[in-house]
């Protein structure tokens, strides 16, 4: 069993992917936004944080420099789970992996459950290897 | 001919955008029905009341850009205001409940009746409000009430949602209008969606002489139309 912290600003779909997740043996906090996710992170200690990119204020992008600013927070497996497609950072896959740690990058709207769980399971794994975009 | 050149772009930028949006319903009824295979709890009102709402949006936008394109006209007509928020109220209150929510509906006297057309006005409030109820929840100050209101001002009455947020703001609309198509996410402040029903119901409202402008109301701040009042009927 693993404590996630879930950033989805979409409410429905939010509680959606805690029902499965929690149906599969995880815990999930879920966020809707970057300023939540921190305080979350800082109250528990997650395993895994999934976020969305495309997010009210701040983006994921910007939750992520954050959150890697903070050396107890550096290892923790994120993996991105967004609307926006991975092709428009193919060009930046080094900065997302090396830089912000991005374990896995998966396009949403072409994501099944399954899928995301397979990752999820992944991440909880020492050393799991980045997949690229 | 300018006109119709212009409304030709409108109409696709607008359809960019009500493609983009149109994945958040979809993927919610697809990953609902996924996982409520493996749970053995799939909520089937949710789904409806999920694929209601988008049918809703394209109806809209349909409605939209057929006015644009002088394929349809909506004639004026003397309109109880607070009858179309009701109504409009009634429409969304199963997508609020989805969203935790509260509508709540605040009528601050008599107005008696104004010139619109009822069915663009409630399909540009309907589209307006699922909007906003999508996007409320995800603020960094979630806001989880919204009114459907109206109330007198210097150029007539206003009716419009409203809610306790400083994301709504002039130049956020304006900076939307002009992203609108090109940027997934056009209201950067206000919404993590294309904000597509807020284009919808600025091309409903612009297509009956209307206008969408932030406006504020008993101290919330939110978006709504000024209306003119029908005088013949206050003479009557």
């Amino acid at each position: 069993m693993a404590q996630i912290i879930l950033i989805e600003p979409d409410r429905v779909l939010a509680a959606t992917y805690r029902q499965g997740l929690e149906a599969s043996g995880h815990r999930v906090v879920m966020c809707a936004s970057a300023q939540a996710a921190i305080y979350a992170a800082d109250e528990i200690w997650p395993d895994v944080i999934i976020t969305e990119l495309q997010l009210i204020g701040h983006s994921g992008i910007e939750f992520l420099y954050e959150f890697r600013s903070y050396s107890e927070w550096q290892t923790i497996p994120v993996l991105i789970h967004s609307h926006v497609p991975p092709a428009e950072f193919s060009d930046a896959w080094e900065l997302l992996r090396n830089e912000l740690g991005i374990s896995h990058y998966l396009y949403k709207p072409l994501t099944s459950f399954k899928q995301l769980l397979r990752v999820v399971n992944d991440c909880l794994v020492p050393a799991s290897a980045p997949v690229q975009p | 001919m300018a006109d119709r050149v212009q409304a030709s772009v409108l109409s696709q930028q607008l359809l960019l955008s009500v493609a983009e949006q149109l994945k958040l319903p979809l993927l919610q009824i697809a990953r609902q029905a996924e996982i409520g295979q493996l749970t053995n709890t799939t909520d089937l009102q949710q789904i409806q009341s999920t694929a209601d709402t988008a049918l809703r949006l394209l109806d809209n936008y349909v409605l939209g850009v057929r006015l644009a394109l002088d394929q349809y006209q909506l004639e004026l007509e003397p309109v109880s205001v607070s009858s179309v928020l009701y109504d409009s109220g009634q429409e969304l209150s199963r997508l609020a409940r989805n969203y935790g929510v509260d509508l709540e509906l605040h009528i601050g006297g008599r107005f008696g009746t104004v010139m619109a057309n009822r069915v663009g006005l409630q399909s540009a409030l309907v589209s307006l409000g699922a909007a906003l109820i999508e996007a409320l929840p995800a603020l960094e100050q979630p806001q989880l009430k919204l009114q459907l209101a109206t109330h007198r001002c210097r150029y007539g009455i206003v009716a419009g949602l409203y809610t306790d947020t400083q994301q709504l703001t002039t130049d956020a609309l304006r900076h939307g209008r002009q992203l609108m198509g090109g940027s997934r996410q056009p209201l950067m402040e206000m919404s993590h969606t294309a904000g597509a029903g807020v284009f919808v119901a600025d091309s409903i409202l612009k297509a009956m002489q209307l206008k969408l402008q932030v406006s504020r109301h008993h101290g919330l701040f939110g978006l709504g139309t000024v209306l003119l009042p029908n005088h013949q009927m206050q003479l009557v």
